[in-house]
């Protein structure tokens, strides 16, 4: 097992090599120019020539790829162009409020999705198996900010229930900071208030975001379910009379756990894209809020850290799934030799 | 609804926890914060960054010598309370008022500006720009305890309207904090070190996110000038134009950006608790052309393409007759522009005759022509999007491409990268033509952003240099407008508007007073109903 984890790690390394070369190359191929943003409104062009030196923007591209990874290599990711700081300190305040926003969108996915797809495959082309079929193929096609916009009209504005807008109320503000996730450092503080007002701002962003992660889990779930009841154990059961309820339980739904934890790696990737636009309009402030300002202001040291984590992140996930799937049905790891 | 309740009994517990930094107020009149839903800027440092949102910053935590005060705005001694100018131009002598305190409590002394000065022109970032070409660091001494003498390289008129953009920062509370030679840059990117209005709460600040200020009682000014000064202020800005004006409409935050877009205006205004405040700024809206890049060098396209612009569509259509035309790269409000100039119109006939004056004389009009617009702001698309519909009638194909501020700004280095045609705004940096004019068509200025259609005349050249060194007022202005007629006879961009800036208030919010630099965001003037 833990050579299994082990070998699934280092696989991940070279994907991450590559990961760090493109976005520089990307980077660099936008001609995306933060010494002008920088040199302001009275610019003089030796303003502007002296900044670029002192980023060393005006080395040639091979000589920048190379010192930018071995900052990299050495876990220096640079400070920001525009605000002076570390990147990396940047960064860690704002990992916990994304990670925040998707481990709660997977959630409400997962505790929705599967039962959703379990009850329509158990009423194969009946009403329920209809309407989640209408779900699957409109939860991913509606547009997050359209989604957005809407859940903030008819539960902020019309029913006054939930927040518009940020991560806490801006009159409580933010508690100390240990952890760097919100509902974690207010029960820390001894903040009860602080938490539940944490969990209502969360509610909007996390359903926005959530939409297509229900949408593809109940799918599959479906899918898995139809499956394995056409299996033969599943008719020897059966005909043992066992009733269909246990024999969804028991059987059923965890041969179909499996298919969906495979899909949970994949859906991490597409939460953490689709954070940007809801993180956005709700005002959250993650990374993907952050990495919008940094391609508006051309702030590339962020950018590319940015994606660098999220890459990180993806990957450990995705090794964590793998895992999982060993942990369900140890013959995936045989599989794999 | 229980969750109101439960909301209210909330806010209560957390604002009996919160800690005042003034004096307390009896109960009953404990005030609601002023929650300020504009953009914050990237770094608190105000010697780092120039920007529309570091002015909030700048005017509100720190002072200058000067400030620019109402609007139209007029320069009016600030920390200092006078100064004087050498005959040559060259000598600048500024008295500071006695007993200005910094918001540690230690006074501000001649000392603290040369620190400044220093301290600006070292780091060499926006705000320096405007200094560097004139001052060098060892010019600017303390000549007393509160008397301070700068020593320019060259006559240079614009000095004073450029003082108001360098915040007089306390050298005591940054020296502890310096770090391998870095002037302090990195604690002041995330600390205050000012004499302002208001003070920064460190402890609750996050780049971008939320700031924190506090009413500073022993400002300078005093607080004489109002009843309900605002004690606390939390700036948190709201990133998306829906949901800036629905957080306004449902109380959440007490004041947009200022260029709340022009479709929002009738239902911020229609709503009972809030309003739009209209001023007439000093920000140009323009559509440049790249003069070095044929068909631009000729000046007949150029012509074609300025009456093939639907001014009163856009201005009065599109944006709802919430801006005013300006026919010339300076604001119409502005001195040193010609009172008579006659805007050029939208008049597709003209347009034709011009374009076919242009390809006589091998002009190739008939090329694809490129107009980067920024993508995060949908007016330059909208305007780039009507152009096109038009510019198709008289035979000329536009293609629209969708570009960042970065990315645009980034090109303009040189004019094989500059694109044919992008759209952008000139806000204030400071109130002088040398702002819009004197570097957006002396040649000296290639290679910036600001001076990116190439243009080059020069006789225009000597009128500017010459306005830029004297400093008799009356012979500015008569240079200015002289070099204005030249560079709008020669249409070297298309001018468009100058703006109403349009910001969404709390109708609680009393006192609000707009002026070009800052936009409005200055603190000490506003106070609370509740």
């Amino acid at each position: 097992m833990a050579r299994y984890i082990l070998r699934r790690l280092l696989l991940a390394l070279p994907a991450l090599l590559g990961l760090v070369v493109l976005t520089f190359v990307l980077s660099r191929v936008v001609p995306a120019d933060p010494a002008a943003t920088l040199a302001g409104d009275a610019a003089t062009p030796a303003l502007i020539a002296e900044i670029r030196a002192q980023y060393g923007l005006d080395r040639p591209i091979l000589e920048q790829a190379v010192i930018h990874l071995r900052q990299v290599l050495t876990g220096d990711f640079g400070r920001s162009v525009f605000s002076g700081r570390p990147v990396a300190e940047e960064i860690l305040q704002r990992l916990p409020t994304t990670l925040e926003l998707t481990f709660a969108a997977l959630f409400i996915a997962t505790v929705l999705g599967i039962p959703l797809g379990l009850v329509a495959a158990l009423h194969h082309n009946g009403v329920v198996d209809n309407l989640v079929r209408v779900l699957s193929v409109g939860g991913l096609a509606i547009a997050s900010f359209w989604l957005a916009i809407m859940l903030q009209l008819v539960f902020s504005m019309e029913l006054d229930i939930l927040p518009l807008r940020g991560r806490v109320d801006v009159a409580m503000g933010m508690p100390p900071r240990v952890t760097g996730f919100v509902l974690i450092d207010s029960l820390i503080a001894g903040r009860p208030e602080l938490f539940v007002d944490g969990c209502r701002h969360l509610v909007l962003p996390a359903v926005t975001l959530s939409l297509p992660g229900i949408a593809t889990i109940a799918r599959f779930t479906r899918s898995g379910v139809l499956e394995t009841l056409q299996k033969d154990f599943v008719l020897y059961a059966r005909a043992a009379g066992y009733g269909r309820v246990r024999l969804a339980a028991i059987y059923v739904l965890r041969n179909a756990v499996t298919l969906v934890v495979t899909q949970v790696g994949l859906l991490f990737g597409a939460l953490i894209s689709g954070a940007v636009a809801v993180e956005a309009i709700f005002d959250w402030p993650g990374l993907g809020t952050y990495a919008v300002q940094a391609i508006l202001s051309a702030d590339y040291k962020a950018l590319l850290a940015v994606t660098l984590v999220v890459g990180v992140v993806y990957a450990v996930v995705n090794v964590l799934v793998d895992v999982a799937q060993v942990v369900i049905d140890p013959r995936v790891a045989e599989e794999g030799r | 609804m229980g969750f109101r309740r439960l909301r209210a009994a909330m806010l209560a517990a957390a604002v009996a926890t919160l800690p005042i930094a003034a004096a307390p107020l009896p109960a009953a009149a404990q005030q609601r914060p002023l929650v300020w839903g504009d953009t914050l800027p990237a770094t608190l440092d105000p010697h780092a960054i120039f920007d529309v949102p570091s002015q909030f910053v700048l005017l509100n935590v720190y002072d200058g010598l000067y400030r620019y005060q109402g609007n139209p705005p007029q320069l009016v001694p600030w920390l200092a309370e006078s100064h004087t100018t050498s005959a040559d131009g060259l000598t600048w002598d500024f008295t500071l008022r006695e007993g200005i305190k910094f918001h540690d409590g230690s006074d501000m002394t001649a000392e603290d500006v040369v620190y400044s000065f220093r301290r600006l022109l070292a780091m060499n970032r926006a705000p320096a720009a405007a200094f560097s070409p004139v001052l060098r660091a060892e010019n600017v001494t303390a000549t007393g305890p509160r008397t301070v003498r700068f020593v320019l390289s060259s006559p240079y008129a614009p000095f004073l309207s450029a003082i108001p953009l360098v915040a007089i920062v306390n050298q005591r509370a940054i020296a502890p904090n310096v770090a391998n030679n870095d002037w302090g840059a990195g604690w002041l990117a995330v600390n205050g070190a000012g004499s302002g209005a208001y003070r920064v709460d460190p402890a609750t600040y996050q780049a971008r996110v939320s700031l924190d200020l506090a009413r500073f009682p022993q400002h300078f000014m005093g607080w004489s000038h109002t009843q309900r000064p605002i004690d606390t202020v939390r700036a948190r800005p709201v990133m998306e134009t829906s949901t800036r004006v629905l957080a306004l409409l449902r109380g959440e935050i007490d004041a947009t950006d200022s260029y709340l877009p022009t479709d929002q205006v009738e239902r911020v205004d229609r709503n009972a608790r809030t309003r739009v405040a209209r001023d007439e700024s000093m920000r140009v809206f323009i559509i440049r052309m790249n003069n070095r890049k044929p068909p631009f060098d000729n000046r007949d396209a150029r012509l074609c393409f300025a009456h093939a612009f639907n001014y009163q569509g856009f201005n009065d259509v599109i944006l709802r007759g919430l801006v005013v035309r300006n026919g010339g790269p300076n604001p119409n409000n502005l001195w040193g522009n010609p009172p008579d100039l006659v805007p050029y119109a939208f008049d597709l006939n003209l347009a034709r005759q011009h374009c076919d004056r242009a390809r006589a004389a091998g002009a190739p009009i008939g090329r694809e022509i490129e107009i980067h617009v920024q993508n995060e702001l949908e007016q330059t698309v909208q305007a780039a999007q009507m152009f096109q519909a038009d510019l198709r009638r008289v035979g000329i194909n536009l293609r629209i491409v969708p570009n960042t501020w970065a990315g645009i700004t980034g090109a303009t280095g040189q004019p094989q990268t500059t694109p044919d045609m992008w759209v952008h705004w000139v806000s204030t940096y400071f109130v002088d033509p040398e702002n819009w004019v004197g570097q957006m068509y002396d040649s000296q200025f290639h290679g910036t952003w600001k001076a990116s259609a190439w243009y080059s005349n020069a006789e225009v050249d000597t009128l500017l240099r010459r306005a830029r060194a004297s400093l008799d007022r009356a012979e500015r202005e008569r240079l200015y407008q002289a070099a204005t007629r030249q560079v709008v006879a020669d249409s070297p961009d298309i001018w468009v508007y100058n703006t109403l800036n349009l910001r969404g208030l709390a109708r609680r919010v009393q006192g609000y007073s707009f002026s070009p630099v800052g936009s409005g965001g200055e603190l000490r003037l506003m106070s609370l109903e509740n």
